[in-house]
């Protein structure tokens, strides 16, 4: 009882992701400031920024249906800190684990999206409905490829379950690298998952105000802030683990340091490929990841398809 | 009590949130508030982002003067603004209405319509004039939160 309570609560759940989270919009922020040659935010700005937020009046619209409007930002909050106590950290046994959680993982972190489209579809307001509908269609266009593109990586081990996966690799490291494909793959739905740059059309600033969250004040905000933070660690965790299964099973400092390196490079790619594109249009968007990320995902699962069968003779 | 109040306070002034609002201006003023937020100034470095919407600001910075057009959509956006809030006037028209005042379309300066915090002079206001008003509105929320709470 106790130690469930500290999993949920403390170590790899709230308060762990949250300031790893925090770190991680800063790490971001920064990175993305310095490729701008700009100075960038000093290291405590997002954590000002979530404590402002918590301490500001917060405003439910007349219009807007007050449950709704509350309720979301707690659920997906906690859906996203559920799908990371899937996620093993330093070594290959995660904190709960069975045959089928990769499954889970993905559909956990596809709650947040429905939980926008619900919150901002139910404040009311112009802005955030076309925000949530945006939200909903690019989920359709970029969550095939990112489920192709991961489950692939499972095909070839044989397994739905993330502890056998990162094992399996862990044992065949060189097989890892015929992934790459699915790792880019899944890298470019990643953004759209996290409604960055080139896919940030759900909340496009300079044409609907802020999407889904227009209405959305004081810690209601904070929390759909944080929201957003978590999955980037959640999501780029995941990808680190099916895809950079390395520095496994040493001590669990070092391991731990190099969970740490390895999201943060996957944040590092995020941060560049935000820096170098400009937002897509909604169309643009949705054939590029039909009509270019599909085949390519596909093709992921040819590869591992038939170096399954060369490796099973 | 008053730990978590002095924390609240910090965070307030390291993350100011502004929304910027043209009330009537020549659009002198709204160029150089643009100015003051592109990477040469990097207002980021101060925690400054700017806002589309008037629920995640808090400071409205608003130019020119407040024409008769105006005035009912600016107390609205007033009003959607979540506490604490704070306004800043950019421009000499922002200030006191400036050549405009008088007439016969313009109600006066930001201060007609809605309490004001800070008054940048200028026309137009340089983004250094601009930076260094925030940064005075800041520091005045500071020494008047300081100064008050000995009388808590």
């Amino acid at each position: 009882m106790l130690a469930s309570l500290i999993y949920i609560l403390i170590f790899p759940g709230f308060a762990f992701l949250g300031v790893f989270g925090l770190f991680a919009e800063f790490f971001d922020r920064k990175l993305y400031a310095r490729l701008q040659n700009r100075v960038g935010p000093p290291w405590f700005q997002p954590f000002a920024d979530f404590i402002k937020l918590l301490g500001k009046e917060e405003i439910v619209p007349c219009d807007a249906n007050p449950a709704m409007f509350t309720l979301v930002p707690v659920i997906a909050l906690s859906t996203v800190v559920a799908a990371f106590l899937y996620i093993p950290l330093w070594n290959t046994t995660s904190l709960l684990s069975f045959n089928g959680d990769i499954i889970v993982i993905l559909y956990l972190l596809t709650i947040p999206t429905l939980a926008f489209f619900i919150g901002g579809w139910y404040s009311s307001s112009l802005f955030a409905r076309i925000g949530s509908v945006r939200a909903v269609t690019q989920l359709f266009a970029y969550e095939v490829p990112l489920f192709i593109g991961i489950l692939s990586a499972a095909l070839l081990a044989n397994t739905w379950s993330l502890s056998e996966i990162m094992t399996f690799y862990n044992k065949s490291p060189v097989l890892a690298l015929f992934n790459i494909l699915g790792f880019g793959v899944s890298l470019i739905a990643l953004l759209g998952k996290l409604e960055k740059v080139p896919f940030d059309i759900p909340e496009a600033e300079t044409e609907i105000v802020a999407g889904a969250f227009t209405e959305y004040s004081g810690k209601f905000l904070a929390l759909l802030r944080l929201t957003l933070d978590v999955e980037m660690v959640a999501g780029a965790a995941l990808l680190a683990a099916v895809f950079l299964p390395f520095g496994l099973g040493a001590n669990p400092v070092i391991g731990f340091i190099f969970f740490i390196a390895k999201v943060l490079f996957v944040i590092a790619l995020i941060t560049l490929l935000r820096t170098v594109f400009a937002r897509l249009r909604i169309d643009q968007m949705i054939s590029f990841c039909w009509k270019r990320m599909v085949p390519v995902a596909i093709l992921q699962l040819l590869i591992c398809l038939i170096l399954k069968g060369v490796i099973q003779r | 009590m008053g730990m978590i109040k002095k924390i609240i306070n910090w965070s307030r002034l390291k993350s100011p949130w502004i929304l910027h609002f043209n009330t009537g201006a020549c659009n002198a003023c709204d160029i150089e508030i643009i100015a003051a937020l592109t990477p040469r100034y990097d207002l980021e470095r101060f925690g400054v982002i700017l806002k589309g919407t008037p629920r995640h600001a808090d400071v409205l910075v608003c130019s020119g003067p407040v024409t008769r057009q105006i005035e009912d959509r600016l107390i609205r956006i007033y009003e959607q603004m979540a506490e604490p809030k704070f306004v800043v006037a950019v421009g000499t028209c922002a200030c006191t209405g400036g050549v405009f005042g008088g007439c016969y379309n313009v109600k006066g300066g930001i201060n007609s319509a809605i309490p004001v915090s800070a008054y940048i002079p200028g026309c137009p206001a340089s983004p250094k004039a601009i930076i260094d008003g925030v940064v005075k509105l800041l520091k005045s929320l500071e020494e008047s939160e300081t100064k008050a709470a000995p009388a808590k």
